[in-house]
């Protein structure tokens, strides 16, 4: 049961062979059983059972509101939640309950949807790996499933794989099987990098068609929440529901289309798939570009066009984004003072120290660096050297992309990741300035330039991981894309972790991290 | 026929080694001052080999050339911006706000007591009303 | 520039012997009137030894507080007493997550502004975030147009009194360089007992115009007629409550010394200027401090000061030490904000009650002051000093044209008991127009009295005064009360008369044989025996019979 699509639990309920409280308790008690992925932060077990029991109700008068009613869903911890602490994985937010909802939120709560907890990150979405919160690193349920442990002969507990990120906690919610969707937010891929290495469908709209009114910005041009299922019906199920103008967001569009269901017999012979060639990077493992290649085939195969292109400044996207990424973080930072909310040093001899005190005993040191180098690149006589130089590079790399789509080209198809998921020893080698260019690499461009992306898993990997490769569509042809996107899905059946055997649970002396799961208020 | 994937060089994409233009060293004094602007404590060796790092790898954009290209802001650049009217809808929370800070006095939020560095907004030493805004 | 310093040189001159010798006058223009005794050294300076002294330049930067229902970009309310903190929305205690919504009536409020002062509306500005840190900022950051504002390239005209009798209307103008959009921050209580900030998030995030003048005036007087102009422009837009004392107009001047055809000087920024009149003295003392720091050979610092009231000095303020980068960067979070030249140039699908259309703001605007006046000299007949005063003082115009309806009296002598008498009157007590306690009605009832011959001229003042004594009594109540009306009795005028006839055998000598102008003083003898309440009409016809 857990490991089905929303869509067949949703026709579950309706047939009444599981009802939304036994399907919450069952995914409660999985949340438990998984407490050593670490992927919530906040469990919110009372509210969970409160809202089942409503659209039990709904369900039993034959009113559900809908496609969503009942379906147990997880929010990344940067959503603001009412009464729901919302902490960004930080020390500055640990004790932080917000007033609302983001609209994203308010959208699944209205549709029935039932809210299972908040899920770990890297502190304030800085990082790749959801291995620099406050609350520890997430681990990918893969490390635990026997394909890893069997290629790995992996048996000791330090041996696992990162989850990616930022939205880890979300993506290892969906793989693991605690909820059918979860939400993330993808700034420069950090939805679609760790659903490629869980294994799950993670779709970043077009920017503007979600509202981030209720999101925790880090990069406010660039940010968009983003949807994480185990189907890209799903994903188009749950994109239909949060798409559209907010008034509460000034940068939201109309959307081109009321999403209903993803045709089942798209027609990919009038698709024209695009292989940017500059996404052959160093570092892309042979076993992805084996990947790449074979899904390449099997539109080329079943008639589609598929041509190579070019994104002439691709290189260049990525120290456009480090640039452009540290500048509004720097901004956005600022407001973290301790005064009207968050934590709050108590040095206090004058506004400013109680200020700096505050910021440095609540920011890890990824946050406060950023700041730094973002209020470098904003000083004056820097602003015009880097700020402007990189907005202007943004426009090269936007126009790279239109050029490609207004030639014809439909969807481009890369890889989302260089590799499969890194040891967690060995992805903290580096630091995460580096880390965070490496994940990103293949992901942030579309974030530049607005574009619509999805990743969807493909194949494991030798090791056992997952390989995700990405398409990114042209600006709100969301639509268009996950109708290729699940063309794709169908074909190269890609194996639910339920068959892989089953997650090892977490032993009692083992996996914990030293907080306790916390229940919402 | 298997769709040829080509295998190209990609300097500069995430290794940080092309394009550099010059070292990038930071100045201590400017590390000072934007540790007071910025108002983040970052006196060590190692934030400023991180900062420096930073500049660096923000250097190669140097590389490309962007003459007659104008800055892009924003995606929506071509947009234009949604006005509401001008009627009431929030506020009246007071309770709701101070709940969320960590001290308040009366319903007041309150801070230490003013700036203590001379370099930092003097003109806030003024009657509320005259400060610069 | 040059030919503008020209006039204003002479203007001044002007007022410093108006102020010696009729110290009065300049009281009824009190929020004009201030020290012109920079303006005049200046003047002096120049004639007396040509291009080598040095001369005051005074730019400014204004913020008017928009007068808007709600927040610039929020829907909390605008109120200017609330209990603290009960007008703030999320967005501005900044809680994380929430974004700006831009209010179109602040938007509207702008252009109208700028098309008042002649500025460019630009089709397209931007929204930028100006960084620094301060605990009524909670945001880190103020949301400003920094790139590229809503308005720019305007002049604001305005005038000021001068010449012998301030009865020459002195026009001048000040290059208005822009107006833009930006947030005003919440308040600070400094609890020095407590050691402590208490802060007030109420202010924070009102709507406020930051105007920019150019440095085009030279003196403390030309500044103050410049801001009371603007203020007058504000208030009848309705832009913006233009209250000094409540913060919702602030003035900050910039202020330099050089000698004409030298470069500009280096500047010092005078803040805490809460009324025009401290506005015109701060800029005075700050013109005389620079020069005579440059008379002594040093050097004017870069630095910010403020005007302290009670010395009437301007103090240094801790200085930035060069420290501040207020690290500007494009707001994210709001697209470019479009307005339209008119209906036509409306896109296709656009709301068209969500759109700001320049034209129908351009058809919507009020009269303006300049408007004002010039009606005023074309409607009554008035002098321009006159339309002048009628407008410069707050409701006066209303109260004149409310007197006007109740009177057939010539404006001209209207004008005399309004701008004399009541503003007379008014400013002893220290009060406004619509404090007065003689209303419009009750003037015009007194002046119809005159006008249709029941109480002669010295009657009505004496009248008046009466009026001011006891509140709330009519002139004709008065009238009747002291028996003030006019005597018209012909027999007993007759009487009165042949006795004066009589008692000055040598006047009526004088005037039978041709000299009339006499008979003025047998008519004041005869005012005098009546208290001046003698029909002047009557008792001349009376003394010409009796003496011819």
């Amino acid at each position: 049961m857990l490991s089905l699509t929303l869509k067949e639990v949703s026709q579950a309920f309706r047939e009444g062979r599981i009802s939304p409280t036994e399907l919450c308790k069952k995914c409660l008690n999985r949340i438990q059983r998984t407490q050593h992925l670490n992927a919530f932060i906040t469990v919110t077990q009372e509210l969970s059972l409160k809202q089942a029991q409503q659209s039990e109700i709904r369900l039993s008068q034959g009113v559900p509101k809908g496609p969503l009613d009942g379906i147990p869903f997880a929010v990344k911890d940067n959503f603001c939640t009412e009464n729901v602490k919302t902490t960004c994985a930080s020390r500055m937010l640990k004790d932080y309950t917000p007033p609302y909802n983001a609209t994203v939120v308010q959208k699944l709560l209205d549709q029935g949807a039932v809210l299972m907890g908040k899920t770990n990150m890297d502190e304030f979405a800085m990082g790749a790996g959801s291995v620099d919160g406050t609350f520890g690193p997430v681990r990918n349920p893969w490390s635990y499933a026997a394909p890893y442990r069997a290629q790995t002969g992996a048996s000791s507990d330090s041996d696992w794989v990162v989850s990616g990120g930022s939205s880890g906690g979300s993506a290892v919610a969906v793989a693991s099987l605690t909820s059918y969707l979860a939400l993330g937010s993808d700034t420069g891929g950090s939805t679609r990098n760790p659903g490629a290495l869980c294994g799950v469908v993670a779709l970043k709209p077009s920017y503007g068609l979600l509202s981030r009114h209720g999101l925790i910005p880090l990069v406010n041009s660039m940010d968009v929440p983003g949807i994480i299922t185990r189907s890209v019906s799903d994903g188009a199920t749950v994109l239909g529901v949060l798409q559209g103008l907010d008034i509460r967001d000034s940068t939201t569009v109309p959307a081109p289309s009321s999403l209903t269901d993803l045709p089942e017999d798209f027609d990919i012979r009038n698709i024209c798939v695009g292989i940017p060639k500059e996404y052959h990077a160093p570092g892309l493992s042979e076993e992805t570009v084996v990947q790449w290649s074979r899904v390449a085939d099997l539109f080329e195969r079943a008639g589609a066009r598929v041509e190579q292109v070019s994104l002439p400044h691709t290189q260049y996207s990525i120290v456009c984004y480090h640039v452009l990424c540290n500048t509004e973080v720097a901004s956005n930072m600022a407001r973290f003072d301790g005064l009207e909310y968050g934590h709050r040093s108590t040095m206090d001899s004058s506004t400013e120290v109680m200020y700096a005190s505050t910021r440095h005993e609540g920011f890890n040191d990824v946050v406060r660096s950023r700041i730094l180098s973002g209020n470098y690149f904003l000083l004056k006589q820097n602003y015009d050297n880097y700020f402007v130089k990189a907005q202007k590079v943004r426009r090269l790399i936007t126009d790279d992309f239109r050029r490609v789509f207004t030639s014809g080209v439909d969807v481009l198809l890369t890889p989302t990741t260089l590799t499969d998921a890194a040891r967690y020893l060995d992805f903290t080698q580096e630091d995460n300035r580096t880390r965070s260019a490496q994940e990103d690499v293949f992901t942030q461009p579309a974030n530049m330039a607005g574009l619509p992306a999805v990743s969807l898993p493909v194949a494991l990997s030798r090791r056992g991981l997952p390989i995700g490769l990405q398409l990114i569509g042209p600006a709100l042809e969301d639509k268009k894309l996950l109708c290729v996107a699940q063309w794709v899905e169908q074909r190269v059946a890609f194996p639910s972790i339920s068959d892989c055997g089953d997650i090892q649970e977490s032993r009692k002396d083992t996996g914990m991290t030293e907080r306790e799961q916390t229940s919402a208020v | 026929g298997s769709i040829f994937i080509p295998i190209l060089s990609c300097k500069g994409a995430g290794n940080g080694r092309c394009g550099t233009i010059d070292p990038a060293a930071v100045p201590a004094d400017l590390v000072d001052k934007l540790e007071r602007l910025a108002l983040v404590d970052f006196r060590t060796k190692q934030g400023l080999a991180c900062l420096e790092k930073a500049v660096r790898f923000a250097g190669q954009l140097h590389a490309v050339d962007t003459s007659g290209v104008e800055p892009m802001d924003s995606v929506l650049e071509d947009r234009a911006l949604h006005l509401r009217g001008d009627a009431v809808t929030e506020g009246d929370c007071a309770e709701e706000l101070l709940g969320l800070a960590e001290r308040t006095v009366e319903e007041y939020f309150v801070a230490p007591p003013g700036m203590a560095e001379a370099a930092f907004m003097s003109s806030h030493q003024l009657p509320e009303n005259h400060r610069e805004e | 520039m040059a030919a503008s310093c020209v006039v204003a040189s002479e203007l001044l001159q002007n007022t410093k012997q108006i102020s010696m010798f009729f110290p009065k006058t300049s009281r009824f223009i009190r929020r004009i009137s201030t020290s012109n005794l920079q303006c005049d050294k200046q003047h002096q300076l120049k004639t007396n030894s040509a291009s080598q002294q040095l001369v005051g330049v005074v730019g400014l930067e204004i913020h008017a507080q928009i007068n808007s229902n709600t927040k610039l970009f929020s829907g909390s309310p605008v109120r200017f007493s609330a209990p603290p903190n009960s007008l703030v929305s999320f967005l501005d205690a900044s809680l994380p997550g929430t974004l700006p919504v831009l209010n179109r009536r602040c938007v509207e409020a702008a252009v109208m502004t700028g098309l008042a002062l002649n500025c460019t509306i630009n089709k397209k500005s931007l929204f930028d975030r100006k960084h620094y840190f301060y605990a009524d900022l909670p945001a880190g950051y103020q949301i400003t147009q920094q790139r590229r504002p809503i308005a720019v390239d305007g002049t604001l005209t305005y005038s000021f009194l001068s010449g012998k009798k301030r009865s020459q209307v002195i026009r001048k103008h000040v290059h208005v360089k822009q107006i833009q959009l930006e947030q005003d921050s919440g308040k600070s209580l400094h609890d020095d007992v407590r050691s402590q900030t208490l802060i007030d998030l109420n202010r924070a995030g009102v709507g406020l115009m930051e105007l920019v003048m150019e440095p085009d005036m030279n003196c403390g007087e030309e500044a103050a007629a410049a801001v009371r102009e603007l203020q007058l422009i504000l208030q009848a837009l309705g832009t913006c409550q233009g209250n000094m004392s409540e913060g919702q107009l602030r003035v900050d001047a910039n202020v330099s010394v050089h000698r004409p055809g030298e470069p500009l000087g280096i500047r010092t920024e005078v803040k805490n200027l809460n009324s025009i009149r401290y506005l015109a003295r701060a800029i005075d003392y700050e013109i005389q401090r620079q020069i005579g720091v440059v008379q002594r050979g040093e050097t004017v610092q870069n630095e910010t000061r403020a005007y302290d009231s009670k010395s009437g000095e301007t103090v240094p303020m801790r200085d930035k030490e060069g420290l501040q980068d207020y690290r500007f960067m494009p707001e994210p979070n709001l697209p470019p904000l479009i307005v339209y030249e008119d209906d036509a140039s409306l896109p296709s699908g656009i709301d068209p009650g969500q759109a700001v259309v320049v034209q129908e703001i351009k058809e919507g605007l009020p009269e303006l002051p300049s408007v004002r006046r010039e009606r005023l000299v074309q409607t009554y007949g008035l002098l321009p000093e006159h339309s002048f005063t009628l407008v410069n003082e707050d409701g006066l115009m209303e109260y004149f044209e409310e007197v006007m309806k109740g009177t057939r009296r010539e404006p001209r002598k209207v004008i005399g008991w309004v701008t004399n008498e009541l503003l007379g009157q008014l400013k002893q007590r220290d009060l406004s127009v619509s404090q007065s306690p003689i209303s419009p009605a009750a003037l015009a009832e007194l002046l119809e009295l005159q006008e249709t011959g029941h109480i002669s001229s010295s009657i009505a003042k004496q009248v008046y005064q009466e009026m001011w004594n006891s509140p709330g009594k009519t002139a004709a109540q008065t009238i009747q009360e002291q028996d003030l009306g006019l005597v018209s009795d012909v027999a007993q005028l007759h009487s009165i008369c042949q006795k004066v006839v009589d008692s000055h055998p040598d006047e009526v000598c004088a005037i039978r044989s041709g000299n009339t102008k006499v008979l003025n003083k047998l008519m004041g003898l005869v005012q005098k025996e009546t208290k001046g309440r003698a029909d002047p009409v009557l008792v001349m016809d009376i003394l010409k019979q009796k003496t011819s």
